[in-house]
């Protein structure tokens, strides 16, 4: 598939650390969350890709230098009203991908409500990207990529102009936020379950073990 | 709905306008195709039922945007009728444009121009009644916007029609071609005027001339001062035929040939004109029949006819067939092997053209090209097959003229076979018993139960739960929509309410609607077309605006469209079905923090595939695979937002059947399919799978999820926030419907049942409770004779549930519930986590296909007995709600018997 270099799984390539990390898609819906996932991990465009109910999972290795980075990609439903699960989803993630729509000025206005909640409650180390997606329609285009760039580099945020439909800078986004987080922790910082997510924090998970209570 | 009659089944085929490749529209999408379009728009004609027009079947695409399309027909054209030379006569002529202006007049008040009207669609049938075809092409394709062909004939074409055209379509433009001002009904009665003049004359008017010249002709009438009756009659030498017509007809032609559509009369004015006077007289007629869900007085205008009187005998039809509704034949014609596509090819229709042929001769770097013949295939072809029904007869010959009308009431029994047996098939039950992939293609089959069906829908809703009894065989697609409309009890004047609830005006949930609707069950043809999406954003703003304690969550569009799909033509069904629907399954889960709706739902979820399937709980519970991650899109939309329509509406067949309880029974059901695989997995092939549901087999997973419900305790899914019971008195309107569907919070309450635990606390136990009622019951503790379950158990077997006492022996000793064993909770496991051999064990080991009933006193022991039996890949364990204090107040505790211990 044409412009996926650097997003494939390495050859039986066993050099280098491997590093995982939960990365987390934020946005308002119909932004095409679901879509840059789906480009990204499959390769597909859908046309009419369905809405997200809840919370959709994927992974996906890249391959930087001698590390490979695994992403586990949590893709949230972007109706304002799943906006009460959306916590569980991007505690403890590494990074967030916040999306919107550059035919909508009020999807851009709502990534930066995103921004200022993860800059506010997510892990402090959070990187955190902003894509404006839907490149491919420009001649719609509500959102100025300079509006957009000033307020990324306000808040240090990766940014690009993204297109799931034409692929556009989808691999790259992924790519440039592999390359910024931190690979030093020998493996990255590794959930202790493999990408879940403790949905009863208060709980703890000793139900294991088989000892009575 | 109209009766097959003497019709036949006529198809025409015709392509829509192809879009350029690539093009999209302005959402980034791409551009719906003409086609589906089209087949959102047929939806609608299929309702227009009048006695003078041909109805309109079937619509279906074939490939490069070919459609389709099946309507009533007949070989009697008026253009062979008038060879005869029976309209000189006067009153013939009045006839006939009395019967095609109420065919006109009709379709005008259904919104719909003809605009096609010509002496070969004017039908005859064979009582000689006129029947208008053709008249939705128009309709159908957007006024012609979605063809690359016009549409009416030349010589017809009224002044005004002429002036519009010709349309250049902008193929570049980014925008879709904006629609054509659609033409008024007026232009179909000058073509009415013109078609009556010829009839009358006997001659085709401007036959010689060529069409810019007729076209000429026609705008010449525009700016003369002449009337172009009196222009027509002197240009084609006929004024001595037309000077012989009365008074009255004069002026009618007048009416009708007026070149300026301001003076011309409409269909419905026609109606009323002093023409008409004695004919008007005579169709006053009474009407048999009602219309299902509305509350009209279903007997007002019924008229049974007579023995012996008005020869009722004479009219006796041998041929039961032709008394089925046409859309019901042409179903079961379709069964028998009726195909489209075969029957189009046998007559030669499909042409194809080596693609060679098909390119330009010279192409331009930009992609224009030039030089490329229009595909003459393109165009319209007036052809109509002729549909054969005879193999369909063939089939159904040998069926008994009694399986047309079955008795519902036998005078023996109350309850009469579901299934009658027929000659030809010695039972029709053997066919019951096969696979419902098999028994939905059997034509004999279908042709029974449709029938059944039928008869027991017209009697609804007295009938409700006799409709109940055969849903549970199964449910013909055919008639499916009414049938769920029955289980679910959707009664009333709907059209009326329906019709009540602003669906217009903006809210502030409308951009969601909007961005949710073009993405869902798209793959549906008729779903995606822009017919269905207003229906959608009428029906989901409907339930919206009509349910202020509830919010739109996304998944209520998938959940919305298999009602939708059902009932395309009857918007106010589809509202009603959801409407009741929701309450029944989903109570509060729109409500705006369903969280504790949810969060209480799935960790009933969760003990349920513990109490079925301790191993695959333990494996999930271990990789962290919860509920929370992959099952609220199930449960939200009841599975529509998992399952494609052509297989939820099995599981919904079914589901509808069920309680609010039986969905959980289905998601175990799910889990259980793939539980060689989930065993195997680790967490994020897990969530991988689910993410894009896999291939299912969706009668398994019926057949599965029924068994669960059986052997699981009604009130192991216990909720607190279920639905509250109807208010007394409300529900005794209910007709016997089974155990099964009845919910657990229905039941009567007593200090015995179950009763809400926070759910905080529910998810921190791993096993279901079950309330001292289900314990007494299952446990046949009061005799077997007070058994409210139908599962029928054969006498000496075993009683369905084993005790297990883990109280110290001390207590147990001073009293316990009958044949309960006694496994004392401290020294019940070893330090490796084993159970210490003892006798009770042994009985439990002996007792492992029986549902296990912990019971402690107050306090956690009993659950963390439970969630360790569980851990040791017990199944049906589970925990008695509140423990043996419940139990004092019941006579039913015994001292063991000493030789117990």
């Amino acid at each position: 598939m044409a412009g996926r270099t650097g997003a494939q799984r390495p050859n039986g390539a066993t050099q280098g650390k491997i590093c995982q990390f939960k990365l987390v898609l934020l946005g308002e819906s119909a932004v095409g969350k679901s879509s840059l996932v789906l480009r990204f991990v499959k390769g597909q465009f859908h046309e009419y890709q369905e809405s997200t109910i809840g919370a959709a999972f994927l992974t996906q290795t890249v391959c930087l230098d001698d590390t490979t980075v695994k992403f586990e990609i949590w893709d949230t439903a972007g109706q304002e009203r799943y906006h009460s699960l959306a916590p569980m989803y991007y505690r403890g993630a590494q990074a967030a991908i916040v999306v919107y729509d550059i035919t909508n000025q009020d999807t851009f206005g709502r990534a930066k409500n995103w921004v200022k909640e993860l800059q506010r409650q997510a892990s402090p180390n959070i990187v955190i990207a902003l894509a404006g997606n839907k490149s491919d329609l420009a001649q719609k285009r509500m959102v100025e990529y300079e509006e957009a760039q000033a307020y990324a580099e306000e808040n240090s945020l990766l940014f690009m102009e993204t297109s799931a439909k034409t692929a556009m800078n989808v691999n790259d986004i992924f790519l440039a936020i592999a390359k910024k987080l931190p690979k030093n922790e020998g493996g990255g910082p590794a959930p202790s379950r493999p990408g879940g997510v403790n949905l009863n924090s208060q709980q703890t998970q000793q139900s294991e073990g088989g000892c009575c209570k | 709905m109209s009766e097959l009659g003497e019709a036949d089944f006529g198809l025409t085929t015709f392509f829509a306008r192809s879009h350029p490749n690539d093009k999209c529209g302005a959402n980034g999408l791409p551009l719906t195709p003409n086609s589906i379009k089209i087949l959102g728009r047929f939806e609608h004609l299929k309702t227009i039922s009048h006695e003078n027009l041909c109805k309109y079947i079937d619509i279906q695409r074939g490939k490069h945007e070919r459609l389709l399309v099946v309507t009533e027909h007949y070989q009697q054209t008026l253009k062979n009728v008038a060879k005869s030379g029976k309209y000189s006569v006067e009153e013939n002529l009045v006839t006939l444009a009395y019967e095609i202006v109420k065919g006109l007049a009709y379709l005008n008040k259904r919104g719909i121009t003809h605009r096609n009207l010509s002496q070969e669609n004017i039908l005859f049938n064979k009582k000689g009644k006129v029947k208008l075809s053709e008249y939705g092409l128009y309709y159908m394709t957007e006024y012609g916007a979605n063809v690359a062909f016009p549409i009416g004939h030349p010589q017809y074409l009224s002044p005004e029609v002429l002036c519009e055209y010709p349309v250049q379509y902008d193929e570049h433009s980014e925008s879709e071609p904006s629609v054509l001002t659609p033409t008024g009904p007026k232009s179909d009665v000058w073509s009415l005027g013109l078609i009556l003049l010829e009839v009358l004359t006997g001659e085709e008017f401007w036959g010689d001339l060529t069409m810019p010249q007729t076209f000429f002709k026609i705008l010449s009438f525009v700016n003369s001062d002449i009337h172009p009756l009196d222009a027509i009659s002197k240009d084609l030498d006929i004024e001595s035929q037309v000077k012989t017509l009365s008074r009255d007809f004069m002026d009618f032609l007048r009416k009708c040939l007026s070149a300026s559509p301001m003076d011309r009369a409409n269909p419905t004015e026609l109606m009323d004109h002093s023409l008409f006077r004695d004919l008007r007289q005579k169709n006053s007629k009474t009407k048999n029949g009602h219309r299902l869900f509305s509350s009209d007085l279903r007997s007002l205008d019924l008229e049974l006819p007579v023995l012996g009187q008005n020869g009722y005998n004479k009219d006796y039809n041998e041929d039961h067939l032709s008394l089925r509704t046409m859309e019901e034949v042409y179903y079961l014609w379709q069964l028998a092997g009726g195909e489209l596509f075969g029957a189009l090819k046998r007559e030669g229709l499909v042409k194809t053209k080596p693609p060679i042929h098909l390119l330009p001769y010279y192409s331009t770097l930009d992609g224009e090209v030039f030089g490329q013949r229009r595909d003459q295939a393109e165009l319209l072809d007036g052809t109509i097959i002729t549909l054969s029904q005879e193999q369909l007869r063939k089939r159904l010959s040998e069926i008994d003229e009694t399986a047309y009308y079955p008795l519902l009431e036998d005078e023996n029994s109350q309850v009469t076979t579901n299934l009658p047996s027929s000659p030809s098939n010695s039972d029709i039950s053997e066919t019951a018993s096969l696979p419902l992939v098999i028994r939905e293609k059997d034509v004999e089959y279908q042709f029974h139960r449709i029938i059944l069906y039928e008869r027991l829908i017209k009697g609804y809703p007295y009938k409700k739960s006799h409709i109940w009894r055969e849903a549970r065989v199964d449910i013909p697609p055919h008639v499916r929509a009414h049938v769920w409309a029955a289980i679910l009890e959707v009664e009333g004047d709907i059209y009326a309410r329906y019709d009540s609830i602003d669906k217009e005006t903006p809210t502030n949930t409308d951009r969601q609607i909007e961005v949710d609707i073009p993405r869902c069950h798209q793959y549906h043809e008729l779903l995606s077309s822009p017919s269905a999406h207003a229906k959608f954003k009428r029906v989901l703003k409907a339930w919206v605006v009509s349910h202020p304690q509830y919010v739109y969550w996304q998944g209520l569009d998938s959940l919305s469209a298999p009602f939708l799909a059902l009932n395309f033509n009857n918007e106010a069904l589809a509202y009603s079905c959801l409407s009741a629907f929701i309450p029944k399954y989903l109570h509060n889960f729109f409500l705006k923090d369903n969280s504790q709706v949810i969060q209480e739902y799935l960790a009933v979820f969760s003990h349920l595939i513990t109490f079925h399937d301790p191993e695959l709980s333990n494996h999930l519970e271990g990789i962290g695979f919860i509920p929370d991650l992959y099952a609220i899109p199930w449960f939200l939309t009841m599975f529509a937002h998992a399952f494609p329509i052509h297989k939820l509406v099995h599981l919904w067949d079914t589901l509808l059947l069920g309680n609010s309880s039986f969905p959980l029974c289905i998601g175990v059901a799910i889990l259980r399919q793939f539980r060689d695989r989930l065993l195997t997995y680790g967490f994020n092939e897990c969530i991988l799978m689910f993410s894009d549901m896999p291939e299912i087999d969706i009668q398994r997973c019926v057949q599965d999820s029924i068994k669960i419900f059986c052997s699981t305790p009604k009130s192991a899914t216990f909720r607190q926030h279920a639905r509250e019971p109807n208010k007394p008195g409300t529900s005794s309107s209910r007709p016997n419907i089974s155990y099964y569907s009845r919910d657990y919070n229905e039941q009567p309450k007593s200090e015995l049942s179950m009763e809400p635990v926070k759910v905080e606390e529910l998810k921190t136990e791993k096993c279901c409770r079950i309330s001292a009622e289900d314990l007494i019951e299952m446990g046949e503790l009061c005799g077997p004779s007070s058994s409210k379950s139908p599962t029928k158990r054969k006498p000496n077997s075993r009683p369905m549930i084993i005790v297990i006492d883990i109280r110290n022996p001390e207590d147990y000793a001073k009293g316990a519930i009958p044949g309960s064993i006694n496994i004392p909770f401290p020294s019940a496991f070893s330090p490796e986590g084993d159970l210490n051999p003892c006798a009770a064990v042994n009985v439990l080991n002996q007792n492992k296909q029986q549902v296990k009933v912990i019971v402690g006193s107050r306090g956690k022991n009993a659950n963390n007995f439970a969630a360790d039996l569980v851990r040791l890949g017990y199944h049906k364990v589970c925990v008695l709600h509140k423990g043996i204090d419940v139990l004092r107040s019941t006579n039913i505790l015994t001292v063991p018997p000493a030789d117990y211990f």
